[in-house]
């Protein structure tokens, strides 16, 4: 199955792009995601607290996901 | 209400509340200031505006990146969360993405309330939220002209 990662601020910055496709295996979470995003980072998202959305919501657990899924890993906001 | 609506004028009081989020790529049109209302006593604004360095370094402007359709459903639900939580008539709020220049605002917020204390605790619980869970980064334009994400967070 594919997904979609949205990257915004130091994850842009990091993978330099705004958007990853990936293949999963089924079972697969947000949290293997997450591996994959931070692996592909190297070390620049070390110390960086990433909260973890999927289809533009806060989820608080790993989860698994479903084809066609987007999910994004947020860094600390900065609005205001 | 509807992003583009007409500005409303409130001559009497009302019974309903109302509830306006936007995101806006354009400077922000400040809500105006209500002469008409017979009873709110307080009216309080709040305009964010960009400095011109960030943790210590100068800088050119900031650009506002935004979490498109995220960010209008988390702003939008924290206004709804903050009129149920606190006792204000009104908020209205305009937050500002992409590029803005020094001494230009981001953020916009007026709220409506019969008493000054409602007022003030819902504007400060809002602005706090706002800065803690809609997903809106700022990236610094340094004077090299460099574009880097800013590391600067605040929670208070």
């Amino acid at each position: 199955m594919k997904i979609t990662v949205k990257c915004f601020s130091q994850v842009k910055y990091a993978l330099e792009t705004d958007e990853l496709s990936l293949e999963l295996n089924p079972g697969q979470t947000t949290a293997d995601v997450e591996e994959r995003v931070r692996q592909r980072a190297g070390k620049k998202l070390d110390g960086v607290l990433l909260r973890t959305a999927v289809n533009r919501i806060y989820v608080k657990e790993p989860r698994d996901l479903e084809d066609g899924d987007e999910v994004a890993f947020i860094p600390p906001v900065q609005g205001g | 209400m509807k992003m583009g609506m007409k500005w409303p004028l409130f001559h009497q009081s009302r019974a309903d509340k109302v509830v306006l989020t936007e995101i806006v790529p354009a400077p922000i049109v400040p809500f105006p200031s209500d002469n008409t209302r017979r009873e709110e006593g307080a009216e309080l604004v709040f305009n964010g505006r960009v400095r011109g360095t960030e943790q210590g370094q100068d800088i050119l402007a900031l650009e506002y990146e935004h979490y498109e359709g995220m960010a209008e459903q988390e702003l939008q639900s924290l206004a709804d969360e903050t009129m149920a939580k606190f006792l204000i008539q009104d908020l209205f709020c305009r937050h500002r993405v992409g590029r803005i220049t020094i001494g230009e605002a981001s953020l916009h917020v007026a709220i409506w309330s019969q008493h000054r204390k409602e007022g003030l605790q819902a504007m400060t619980y809002f602005i706090r939220e706002l800065k803690e869970r809609v997903p809106i980064w700022k990236w610094a334009i340094l004077v090299s002209g460099e574009r880097v994400p800013s590391e600067c967070v605040h929670r208070d």
